[in-house]
């Protein structure tokens, strides 16, 4: 069989780790296989990929050897974050940046254009499209498209679907498919449920970066399914298989509502984007806020904490509100990308910053984030810079430092987005636990598992309004669990 | 967030820029060495004209951009006016000193400044960036790896922008209190600062890595998607600076608006 791929003892080493990350790893891929690489976060699948694609070492300097390695001829290369594999403003000119490097004249431009978009199902007025309004799925979408302009023989596909939501991600591997025909596809994914019919082999690594299993994609599956479960690896089925807590969408209800809200306003640039006549939320509730990207759920919840210009009426446990500063403190907000509300430099600090702005002891801060640090384990990486820790580390770490002051109200903008399937697990029992202590979760999301899971009430969105309020949880089995 | 205005697209949008800007940078030396005023203004007329009526945005808009420009103006006229040196005293008070040279000189340099905003202005009202390097590239030699360079920076700054509002709103969640002092100021500069450039950082090293999956390299060799060519609009472009230059000169010598010939 031809080998379109292949390296043989393969060593490298990040520079200022201790150990090295292959130590004499070899692996080969035969032309029109459709490989999916699978590991722990951290075991070197992507840094692999690299390798193999040659951008280790000539783009990334990253010191490595290997005996053998071959590198195929024409690749593509498809990566996971959509807002960073552009140079090009508008989406004809980023595919046009393509074909100038390979040379392609002028006048045969505008149709191979054409053809690529035809060829990812990419329908826009026009290929002169500013890339910023696109989907993050279009953006993949696009991104195949120029990498397919490269006529490859290999795809390496590094979680292109890891940034995507459920649609999107169901595109993006409908598009994969039926491009791939007989081409050689490699793949790093965390979601396997798309891929799984779609791949014939399956290498498993270790945490180590050794490889456990290779072989065919079923019967790798199915003898490793543990291991694979225990890596935190999306696979088909896990909700039907996860025991959720028992507490969980068991209704909390107080009489006295938390927070209401009369005629809510949110504005961005002047312009109303977001109106919801009447909101109220009472104590112990979990509301799962959907809707379709860009339908405004951010948005809602920005405007929910008065983040963005905003009009309403806004009544706290009964109460006029007295100020903008009073929902500062009442509310916790975590945003999707964790990173921009770290404001120290270790773990540590920044789980002890909002107990020493009210000036609490520092005996009692000690004790507080000591007990906050093993719960959410990060007892650990108590001295590391927040920036240091893995994602996952990073979620845990921003909803650790928001709760930690028992705030009531706690809103999430898709916590558990791009998230393996063991920190989502984990994230969602803590923010269980809280529920039943009292805490109300506000939590946008685009997983349908979560809402049936998890929340007792739903709100969608869609065009910047409230189109439905429905209780997820009804008052009649709240009577029976209280009779208990 | 972009900032998208609507606009038409006139004969100065189609103009190379390439010559577009080389002829404005002669005309940034030329206009230091002028120093009769009545020259001067004569040319900010000639480029006002060109700035309204040929950028193509709506009224409301090209005055809008030029308003922080005129301000300039007045600064930079005002303070050579009232402290300047000269010997015909006008009028003075405390370290106000107004003289006849200072008062010359002052509307001089304010015309001046004038100038080099008009032009600045139209140039980046009618230029988008990436007609400038593609033709910066084709017409001027440049290198295509500081032009795609350039080109990937431009796509970071909106998102850039984002990236400031959620750290704003997330600093505001995290009760960071604004600081006093100059200290203070520094202090929440590091904290806008720290997570906006550890993400761009990581933004462009990861573009740049994709550009090269994308075998861009770094020969000067390659095809181009906007082929950009010398045309007639550059003709007109230069003749219209060409005689507005000439009638400036024309009419400062028959109608002069000011006596003084030379302010130095």
């Amino acid at each position: 069989m031809e080998r379109v791929a292949y390296v043989e003892n393969l060593r490298l080493k990040f520079p200022g780790k201790e150990r090295l990350l292959f130590k004499d790893l070899s692996i080969s891929f035969a032309k029109g296989e459709k490989v999916l690489l699978l590991g722990p976060s951290g075991c070197g699948k992507s840094t692999l990929l690299q390798v193999l694609a040659g951008l280790i070492p000539h783009s990334i300097e990253v010191p490595m050897k290997a005996k053998k390695i071959k590198i195929p001829e024409r690749f593509g290369y498809v990566f996971q974050d959509p807002d960073s594999q552009f140079c090009m403003p508008y989406v004809d000119e980023e595919i046009a940046f393509v074909l100038e490097n390979l040379c392609v004249p002028r006048h045969e431009m505008n149709e191979r254009i054409h053809d690529l978009l035809n060829l990812v199902h990419l329908s826009l007025e026009t290929p002169h499209t500013n890339i910023q309004t696109l989907s993050g799925g279009m953006k993949q979408r696009l991104a195949i498209a120029s990498v397919l302009a490269l006529e490859p023989d290999v795809l390496f596909l590094d979680e292109p679907t890891a940034l995507l939501d459920e649609e999107g991600t169901k595109a993006i591997w409908q598009t994969i498919k039926t491009l791939a025909a007989d081409r050689t596809v490699i793949i790093v994914e965390h979601k396997i449920e798309y891929v799984l019919d779609f791949v014939d082999r399956i290498v498993l690594f270790n945490e180590d970066g050794e490889i456990v299993a290779d072989g065919n994609a079923h019967e790798v599956f199915t003898v490793y399914k543990q291991m694979i479960a225990e890596q935190g690896i999306w696979y088909p089925n896990i909700w039907e298989e996860y025991k959720k807590p028992i507490t969980a969408q068991q209704p909390f209800h107080s009489p006295v509502p938390l927070l209401r809200i009369e005629h809510l306003r949110g504005y961005r640039q002047k312009q109303e984007k977001i109106y919801v006549e009447h909101i109220t939320i009472h104590s112990g509730e979990w509301i799962a806020v959907t809707g379709e990207n860009g339908a405004g759920k951010s948005t809602l919840l920005q405007a929910m904490m008065k983040l963005i210009p905003t009009d309403g009426t806004f009544e706290w446990c009964g109460q006029p509100l007295q100020s903008e500063k009073q929902l500062l403190k009442e509310v916790a907000f975590v945003f999707q990308n964790p990173e921009f509300q770290f404001v120290t430099h270790s773990v540590y600090d920044e789980m002890a910053y909002s107990l020493r702005l009210e000036k609490r002891s520092e005996h009692e801060v000690n004790e507080k984030v000591n007990e906050l640090l093993q719960l959410f384990h990060l007892t650990e990486q108590k001295d590391e810079h927040p920036y240091q820790l893995s994602m996952g580390q990073k979620r845990r770490l921003s909803v650790a430092a928001s709760i930690i002051n028992k705030h009531k109200l706690l809103l999430l903008d898709e916590p558990t987005f791009g998230q393996d399937a063991k920190n989502t697990f984990a994230l969602l029992e803590w923010l269980e636990m809280y529920r039943q202590r009292g805490t109300t979760i506000v939590m946008v999301t685009h997983d349908e598992q979560i809402v049936k899971h998890f929340a007792t009430r739903r709100w969608k969105i869609e065009n910047g309004r409230l189109i439905a309020d429905e209780q997820l949880v009804s008052e009649e089995k709240a009577d029976v669990v209280f009779s208990k | 967030m972009r900032i998208n205005i609507v606009h038409r697209e006139t004969w100065l949008h189609h103009t190379n820029p390439s010559v577009k800007l080389l002829l404005l940078l002669v005309l940034f030396v030329a206009v230091v060495f002028i120093h009769n005023p009545n020259v001067l203004i004569n040319l900010t007329i000639g480029f006002f004209i060109l700035f309204i009526a040929y950028t193509g945005y709506p009224l409301k808009y090209v005055m809008l951009f030029f308003l922080p420009f005129l301000f300039i103006f007045i600064s930079t006229a005002s303070s050579m006016i009232l402290f300047g040196n000269g010997e015909t005293t006008w009028f003075r008070w405390g370290v106000i000193h107004i003289t006849e040279e200072s008062f010359y000189r002052g509307v001089h340099l304010g015309f001046r400044a004038l100038i080099f905003a008009l032009l600045g202005l139209t140039f980046a009202l009618t230029t988008r960036p990436v007609y400038l390097f593609y033709s910066l590239m084709q017409q001027l030699k440049l290198k295509p790896k500081y032009a795609y360079s350039f080109l990937a920076a431009v796509r970071l700054v909106p998102i850039m922008i984002e990236e400031f509002q959620t750290v704003h709103q997330a600093l505001k969640v995290r009760g960071v209190a604004d600081e006093r002092g100059i200290r203070g100021k520094l202090e929440l500069m590091k904290r806008y600062a720290i997570p906006l450039l550890s993400q761009s950082i990581r933004r462009a090293q990861r573009i740049a890595v994709a550009m090269e999956a994308k075998r861009f390299t770094n020969e000067r060799k390659r095809t181009f998607y906007y082929e950009m060519k010398l045309s007639k609009y550059d003709v007109l472009f230069f003749l219209y600076v060409l005689i507005v230059t000439l009638i400036a000169y024309y009419l400062a010598i028959a109608h002069p608006y000011l006596l003084i010939k030379d302010v130095r």
